[in-house]
């Protein structure tokens, strides 16, 4: 058969979906955002997003959620791949599978959990209850902190295994070479292993903060009516209000600040050193 | 014609290959006679390997023919070709037996199963493996993965046994095993063979022919004494082994015999060469190291007497260097020839045959 | 005296607390009173019981398993097709193609939703099964050609070659040869796009006719009304569905492999 007529046949089906099912899709919704009631071309639901008060406090919202996510799966992230960059072959493997396995079931299911634990009558309080620490429920659901906690479920395996695969990398002379010229354990890790773990810590921020800002379940499910994040209202505004040019512009403000965001940390971190240092 | 072609088990006939706008393979003819053992030698990029893939029906020429006993190629797909084919990084199928890789081509030919046992069977006791057979080509050593990759090409009895860098993956001992492994085999079932490689080692050693390439073109094809001692090209003289490289003027031609004045102040007698030179004419002097013979200081009848500049014991020989007059000549000592004591800094005389110096005529623009 | 190992204590602590939400859900399900407590009081299949009392979680159980699994036939064929081109072939726009393919990465599934429901709509597509498995197999081809492109990076084609000079067609090396030699990079393929299909929420969100949803939709729905043992009981069977596949998936591919590959471009 002709060369040109098997690569064809072999990425055709694939181009086909990727057309009709994601590219076509993409441009019509950002059409769809340019256009007032009456369908004509129009950036008033641009406009209301940046002037109406509600609506820059809803991005702060999913900005500040994001960060206080990026934040804690950073800080519980790093222990755990800096466990499995030292451990051995088996031991990483069983720590790799038993933070990787829960990522495979539904987010509905483990956001449920996380419900009967965090609840008003859930395991905790009834614990704290029980022990007498507290003498009325604390409340962990349904606010910032309860979305924060399942977000940093959710997303703290990518943290983990980006830093990890950096961790990985670094040559182990190097730590004996510290030790050798007199460094503590604790001065090792900020000489040597925070330094070069910069390209992990940068990629699983980058991606933890960009999943977290458009995630749906969790807010929805743990934040409840008091934690509208900018998906929980683009979906309301598609399906309950049916706007959906001003959901279509929701959803291009979530990308459009979320790459923004992203390359604007990029460019704060990638310093001339950093670049010299991590690229070849 | 026919009558005369039968012995020729493959011709190539003005091949050409082109990769976008560079010629790699240019202008190739060659006869292999039935039997024979042919080496493709040349540095990686002289197309050594496109040619032998052009052969495999890998690729096309874009010019020329290709004839398998007597039969046109061009055109014909790999698998129609009915060719053996060892490759450098052995290509058994990891997920078969070796048993099972060694049927495979087998089965392809609907052999039965009672004549695949015995074929298979017969071809490990050639290559002396009979005891991997149920093995996975991991369980291998570098070198049985190599042995048994032939006999996967032997077993169907190929008009022709291809190849590519057989020997390149495998480290130094077990390649010169491999290569007398090579060459019994060869004498033992006489298949037709063309052999590629960079190592002119194995080609001197193996070949009844070798072709050697340079950029594409044919720079010689002779046997390898011819290659050794008679190389058509400055190019085949130093691709073959370490060489001495003296830049001069020819001062006299007389019967045959060619006298060079070398810009370092040494005068060389040559013996009879493969092209004429004329007195005046800018030249270049080539005398290997291991023809070079040191002896005590002193006159030499064709040489010249210096300075030891180093010696570097390597067992079988002593590598030293030579300052004469303004060149450092590179000299390979056998033990057994010399009692001298080779001490840096010492006074030796170097001396050769004129038979072993070889003149080449300096290209116009190199200096 | 050994020193105390902080950092194994840390990773034990969170490793226990992402697998606690599933672990605390089966005691949960298997509770005798009528509502979610801590402690679980007594002991009784009930809420299982339940399960069968109500229509929509079996049906939309059924439909979630065709869907995903035809999702991750179609997906991993696909997939594998245009891996196949661009690893075999280099071609002009051959690095075009890969990014295009990989796109969908780039974009969260929630707006990959709204985008489809919206051009759906239009060509009459919104609400119907085949619109819903276009979407589903658009996530999913991503990993699959991800995957599959790793497996066939680490292929050397001499062995098509050899194949060839033995003797056998074309077809006869991909049967013999090459096939049998990426199957794991395929079936996992095949296995993730089941799960990315079975789990999946913020496409199907979009996209489900109000007769038919999905069993996390379903799920996702029902929590937003009540918070019953239910939830539990049915959270459980999807549990142990998962992790049949998450153990297949660890023993054909390794997990963190797996992830490796999967996580590298959102």
């Amino acid at each position: 058969m002709n060369r040109r007529l098997s690569i064809l046949l072999l990425i055709a089906p694939s181009m086909a979906v990727l057309l009709g099912v994601f590219l076509i899709p993409m441009l019509l919704m950002f059409l769809l955002s340019l256009q007032d009631e009456a369908e004509q071309f129009s950036l008033a639901n641009y406009l209301l997003l940046v002037q109406d008060p509600y609506y820059l406090e809803l991005l702060w919202r999913t900005i500040r959620v994001s960060l206080w996510t990026v934040l804690c799966t950073l800080l519980l992230g790093f222990p755990v791949a800096m466990f499995m960059a030292n451990a051995s072959g088996r031991v990483r493997g069983i720590v790799a599978v038993l933070i990787l396995a829960p990522h495979l079931i539904s987010v509905v299911i483990r956001n449920f959990g996380w419900v009967v634990i965090l609840g008003e009558k859930g395991w905790i309080n009834e614990t704290l209850l029980w022990l007498g620490l507290i003498d009325k429920p604390l409340r962990l659901l349904y606010n910032e902190l309860g979305v924060v906690i399942g977000l940093t479920d959710a997303f703290i395996a990518y943290m983990v295994l980006a830093i990890a695969t950096s961790l990985y990398g670094i040559d182990t002379s190097l730590y004996k070479a510290a030790a050798i010229l007199g460094a503590s354990r604790i001065r090792t890790f900020f000489s040597v292993t925070l330094p070069l773990s910069l390209p992990g810590v940068v990629a699983g921020i980058t991606l933890v903060f960009s999943l977290s800002m458009s995630a749906f379940v969790t807010p929805a499910l743990m934040g409840g009516s008091s934690v509208k994040v900018i998906p929980v209202i683009a979906y309301e505004q598609i399906m309950s209000t049916l706007n959906w040019p001003l959901g279509a512009a929701l959803a291009f403000l979530l990308l459009g600040s979320s790459i923004l965001l992203v390359s604007l940390f990029a460019r704060l971190v990638e310093t001339k050193r950093y670049k010299e240092v991590f690229t070849a | 014609m026919s009558s005369l072609n039968s012995m020729i088990d493959v011709e190539l006939r003005n091949i050409q290959k082109r990769f976008q706008q560079n010629v790699v393979v240019k202008d190739f003819s060659l006869q292999v006679e039935r039997g024979e053992f042919v080496s493709f030698l040349g540095p990686s990029g002289c197309g050594k390997t496109t040619t032998l893939n052009m052969i495999a029906g890998f690729l096309e020429p874009d010019e020329g023919d290709l004839f398998i006993k007597g039969k046109r190629m061009n055109g014909v797909p790999p698998y129609k070709r009915e060719l053996g084919m060892v490759f450098q990084t052995y290509s058994l199928f990891p997920h078969m037996t070796v048993a099972e890789n060694v049927a495979y081509g087998l089965k392809l030919r609907k052999v039965g199963r009672a004549e695949i046992e015995e074929r298979v069977k017969r071809v490990l006791d050639l290559v002396k493996l009979p005891h991997v057979r149920d093995r996975y080509p991991k369980q291998l050593s570098g070198g049985q993965r190599q042995r048994i990759a032939i006999a996967r090409a032997l077993v169907i009895e190929p008009s022709l046994l291809l190849l590519d860098e057989p020997l390149s993956n495998l480290d130094a001992k077990l390649r010169e095993e491999l290569r007398d492994e090579l060459k019994r085999l060869h004498q033992e079932i006489g298949v037709t063979t063309i052999f590629v490689t960079h190592d002119q080692e194995e080609a001197l050693s193996l070949s009844d022919r070798i072709v050697v390439l340079n950029h594409g073109c044919v720079e010689q094809i002779g046997t390898p004494t011819e290659i050794y001692n008679q190389p058509a090209s400055e190019f085949v003289h130093t691709f073959i082994g370490k060489t001495n490289k003296l830049s001069g003027r020819v001062t006299a031609v007389a019967a045959g015999r060619v006298t060079v004045e070398t810009d370092g102040g040494l005068t060389v007698e040559a013996g009879e060469q493969r092209q004429p030179f004329v007195a005046g004419q800018r030249v270049h002097v080539f005398i290997r190291p291991e023809k070079i013979r040191l002896t005590d200081a002193g006159r030499t009848p064709n040489g010249g007497s210096g300075q030891l500049v180093m010696a570097s014991f390597l067992g079988a020989f002593t590598e030293c260097e030579v300052r004469v007059g303004d060149h450092l000549l590179s000299v390979k000592v056998q033990m057994v020839d010399s009692t001298l004591n080779l001490n840096p800094g010492q006074t030796v005389g170097c001396s050769w045959n004129s038979d072993d110096v070889l003149i080449m005529p300096a290209a116009r623009d190199a200096g | 005296m050994k020193k105390l190992n902080w950092l194994g204590i840390i990773t034990g602590l969170i490793l226990l607390a992402v697998n606690l939400p599933f672990v605390i859900i089966i005691p949960s399900s298997l509770t005798a009173a009528g509502y979610l407590s801590f402690p679980p009081q007594g002991f009784s299949w009930q809420w299982y019981e339940k399960i069968l009392d109500r229509p929509e979680f079996i049906d939309s159980l059924w439909f979630s398993l065709q869907l995903a699994f035809v999702t991750a036939i179609l997906a991993t064929l696909i997939g594998t097709l245009a891996a196949f081109a661009l690893s075999k072939y280099q071609f002009r726009g051959s690095r075009v193609v890969n990014a295009l393919l990989l796109s969908p990465l780039t974009v969260p599934t929630l707006i990959i939703g709204i985008a489809v429901l919206m051009f759906f709509t239009r060509i009459g597509l919104a609400g119907t099964f085949t619109g819903l498995l276009l979407a589903h197999i658009l996530i999913s081809i991503p990993y699959v050609v991800r995957l599959v492109l790793t497996g066939l990076s680490m292929f050397d084609y001499t062995l098509e070659k050899a194949g060839y000079m033995l003797g056998a067609r074309p077809f006869r090396v991909f049967w013999d040869v090459t096939l049998p030699l990426i199957r794991p990079a395929i079936v996992s393929g095949m296995i993730f796009s089941f799960l990315t299909s079975f789990d999946n929420v913020t496409v199907s969100l979009f996209l489900i006719s109000p007769g038919t949803t999905t069993l996390p939709l379903a799920i996702f729905n029902y929590m937003q009304e009540t918070l019953d043992p239910l939830v539990a009981s049915i959270s459980t069977v999807v549990i142990l569905l998962s992790l049949v596949f998450i153990v297949l998936l660890e023993k054909v591919y390794g997990l963190e492999r797996l992830f490796g590959l999967t996580s590298q471009s959102h």
